[in-house]
């Protein structure tokens, strides 16, 4: 506990701030763009912003998270998205039952997470070269399995329904997929910070030797996580191919980096620099925010790209600045 | 040439290093004289290889004077050392395996025609060498990996002559050699010093102290205590001056009455670590495990707790034969590991206090998967109480605990288990003395409290003050067994190095 009667010294307080750079920076450029673009703040733009953006990378930005506090990395998270949506779209062509897809989409995106789990605990590959060899392998699989990248578009009237089901009902006023967004949030968040699991993926993600000295089941927990990670991608693989009524090739590599950006950036609001499910959300909202914006205000796609990259390095710099030189 | 002899190659003086709080030297001298085999001793921590790392440029003392060769130097650099003609030879070969004998002998010293590396001098040279120094018809494009240990400790040994070196710095070199193979090394040392050339000789094996040097500087806690003849004086005295006879109130005593056996291993073998081990340790008992270094001890310990699965044997707990084949399995069976290497094994430093300490046994803190903050701070408060933690509070962080206190969030992980085994490597290493008094004490509770100790450790005092009984591992063989009555530091010390109890193996 801190101890009051004392006064902290400035550089504690400092430290104590920096935590809350990146809620800073998120207000100031909330607050920005709702004066430089009369459009931001209104109500259909927040609608479609979170509806097409932010929901589907904050499902994978969170599965990332869970990668990495258990110290991995997951570079297959696009393969995961895109198998998923790719066994469900052509499932649901070949005529087979919505449900049935629905489950075969999640468990094409749980093998992928299985084939990671496998190669990282039983070949003992580093999780950085593991997935990456299963991106590059994933993404060969769907140019083959879609002759050469072809999308395959299920646009007729027949599925309207079952697509509108996923992403345009609401339940109670609040559009289906955010109140997916919010279970998987609240399950990951319980899982991750209040669960007996949390705690060996956070001490694998800590110091893995004090794991294994300690009698943990390193390999299944650690399998445990490319799994769960995986299949949560799947959702949001279920969930893209719904909104676009298509399974796109190669379409889920789009969530790789903005996911890692938004667990990493999410990790400045921790003292101790550790990834979180609200961190995380807060990197996704900045992220999609800033890019909304300035596509508000009239950038193009190139120099969006460069604005991004001025606010990762802006938000980092003030964070880990005002920690001071020590750290 | 008496008087050359007498004349320093080598005077470091007044030399002191800390690392944070640990004053690993303190005002420590050492002075080699030219064409003498000068030996280096101290029990672990003595600060023997500071004050080599010192010498090799490696790390820079906070205070102190370096002469070489009659010049003061004051940055010794790693580069500088080898100019002056100082040279190591380190205890893990350090040469390039897929290198072949020439290139070994001659890296970084190439012979050159303008900027091409003369190959047919290279080899030429080094067979020159290899046949003037040793005798010896090695083969210069033979692989360093083909060759045996002690042919690649006389590469490296070639390799510093080819460049004129003065002296050698020999860190337990004899550690992976058969004695066919010492007494050739020995030989060489030997000539090499009747050549003019001065070697340090740092070795744990006292009989090969005695028999190839003619001076040795004896450390302990950090400082020179004595330079000696090991001729006059004999191991029995250098033993002596290695260990801190002041034992005082450090061991506090205990009664306990020993109960049936928890523990028993049978034959266990792993190869090229240790052979045919067979103890038995009992409910209230702390057993004493000890052995130099390369021993087999560690690896010992790592089969006991499933880090390593043995060759042969069988390990039964409570009459009952177990699979040992990982630490989960070895957890399960309430056995406690407290591991050497507390920063990559015993505690995660960047988590806290509470998550620590429940790490092993989350099983009681839990309510339906969930982790239960009541019960964590009942039974995680309770063990900071009872062991008496110093922290602010269960969630601070181990990382700006002090090393005692560590320590003891270690040992608090395998209170929370309930273990019943407890396998202790090293427990008070880098530990201050208070914290060391207080871990004794909990030890002894422990064992009161009906579990059995396994105690490892190279500091033989804590062996001589804490345990029933003390086992020694000589070059992987359980060669020696010490009751509480029989063991000294001296006796220990000895039987870990090799020497014969005279009495034990004259009744036997």
């Amino acid at each position: 506990m801190l101890n009051l009667s004392t006064p902290m010294p400035i550089e504690e307080r400092l430290k104590a701030i920096s935590n809350y750079a990146v809620i800073f920076a998120l207000v100031v450029i909330v607050a920005g763009f709702a004066i430089a673009a009369p459009s931001f703040l209104t109500g259909a733009n927040l609608y479609n912003l979170i509806l097409n953006n932010v929901v589907m990378l904050a499902i994978v930005a969170i599965a990332m998270t869970i990668v990495v506090s258990s110290g991995g990395i997951d570079l297959s998270v696009g393969v995961s998205v895109d198998m998923a949506s790719m066994a469900f779209i052509m499932l649901l062509k070949a005529g087979v039952f919505v449900g049935t897809a629905l489950f075969a989409g999640i468990g094409a995106a749980l093998v992928v997470g299985l084939i990671n789990a496998i190669l990282i605990t039983r070949l003992r590959i580093s999780p950085f070269l593991a997935t990456l060899g299963i991106l590059f392998i994933g993404q060969s699989v769907q140019k083959i399995a879609s002759g050469g990248g072809k999308p395959v578009y299920l646009a007729n009237a027949k599925f309207a329904p079952t697509f509108n089901a996923i992403v345009k009902s609401e339940v109670l006023g609040i559009p289906t997929p955010m109140l997916i967004l919010a279970a998987i949030a609240i399950a990951v968040y319980v899982l991750l910070h209040k669960s007996v699991f949390g705690r060996y993926i956070r001490a694998l993600g800590a110091q893995p030797g004090v794991a294994w000295y300690s009698g943990i089941r390193v390999p299944f927990h650690t399998s445990l996580v490319y799994i769960i990670a995986a299949g949560l991608c799947g959702v949001t693989g279920i969930l893209l191919s719904s909104t676009v009524k298509s399974y796109v090739p190669l379409s889920g590599d789009g969530y790789l980096l903005d996911a890692i950006g938004a667990c990493f950036i999410g990790t400045t609001i921790s003292a101790q620099r550790r990834p979180s499910v609200l961190g995380t959300l807060i990197g996704v909202l900045l992220l999609a925010v800033t890019r909304n914006g300035l596509l508000l205000v009239g950038w193009n796609f190139y120099w969006q790209q460069v604005g991004i990259g001025l606010l990762v390095f802006a938000v980092l710099a003030l964070s880990f600045g005002l920690r001071g030189r020590g750290h | 040439m008496p008087l050359d002899t007498q004349s320093a190659i080598i005077e470091m003086q007044g030399i002191s290093k800390r690392f944070g709080p640990v004053r690993a030297l303190e005002e420590a001298s050492l002075t080699i004289h030219r064409g003498r085999i000068h030996g280096l001793v101290g029990a672990n921590g003595a600060g023997k290889s500071t004050i080599i790392k010192v010498l090799a440029g490696i790390l820079r003392p906070d205070a102190g004077t370096i002469r070489i060769d009659g010049q003061e130097v004051t940055r010794l650099t790693p580069a500088l050392v080898e100019k002056l003609g100082v040279h190591f030879i380190h205890q893990d070969r350090l040469l390039v395996p897929t290198a072949t004998v020439a290139e070994a002998i001659f890296l970084r010293h190439e012979p050159r025609i303008g900027p091409f590396l003369n190959l047919r001098a290279m080899r030429r040279r080094s067979a020159e060498l290899l046949k003037h120094y040793f005798d010896l018809d090695l083969p210069a494009d033979a692989l360093v990996q083909d060759l045996t240990t002690a042919q690649q400790k006389i590469v490296q040994i070639t390799r510093a002559l080819a460049q004129e070196a003065k002296v050698l710095v020999l860190d337990e070199p004899t550690a992976a050699l058969v004695k066919r193979e010492v007494d050739s090394l020995f030989r060489v040392l030997r000539r090499l010093r009747d050549d003019g050339i001065s070697v340090i000789f740092i070795s744990h094996y006292m009989q090969e102290i005695e028999e190839i040097c003619d001076e040795v500087t004896v450390m302990r806690n950090g400082t020179d205590v004595g330079v000696v003849d090991p001729r006059q004086s004999g191991i029995d005295e250098i033993v002596a001056m290695m260990i801190n006879r002041d034992m005082g109130e450090m061991y506090p005593a205990r009664s306990v009455a020993i109960g049936a056996p928890v523990l028993e291993v049978q034959g266990l073998s792993r190869d090229g670590s240790f052979r045919n081990v067979s103890l038995t340790l009992r409910a209230g008992e702390i057993v004493g495990l000890t052995g130099l270094l390369g021993s087999g001890v560690k690896e010992l310990v790592q089969c006991l707790f499933g880090l390593d699965r043995p060759d042969a044997g069988r390990v039964a707990i409570d009459g009952q034969e177990v699979a040992l084949g990982s630490p989960v399995q070895a957890v399960g069976r309430r056995i406690a590991l407290l591991p050497e290497d507390r920063r990559a094994h015993g505690v995660a430093m960047g988590l806290s206090i509470a998550d620590n300490i429940a790490l092993a046994s989350m099983q009681r803190y839990a309510k339906g998967g969930l982790v239960s903050a009541a019960k964590e701070a009942a039974i995680v408060d309770g063990l900071i109480r009872d062991l008496s933690i110093k922290t602010p509070h269960r969630h601070n962080l181990v990382r700006n605990l002090s090393g005692g206190n560590q320590q003891k969030v270690a040992i608090a992980k395998w209170l929370s288990c309930q273990s019943r085994i407890y396998v202790l490597d090293e427990p008070t290493v880098a530990v201050d003395v208070g914290a060391k008094v207080e871990i004794y004490n909990l030890m002894n509770r422990l064992a009161a409290e009906g579990a059995a100790i396994l105690l490892m450790s190279s500091e033989l005092e804590e062996l001589v003050g804490m345990c029933d009984r003390t086992l020694v591992i000589y070059r992987g063989e359980l060669i020696d067994e010490f009751t509480r009555a029989e063991a000294d530091t001296d006796s220990l010390l000895a039987a870990a190095s090799g020497a014969a109890r005279k009495t034990a193996r004259e009744t036997a």
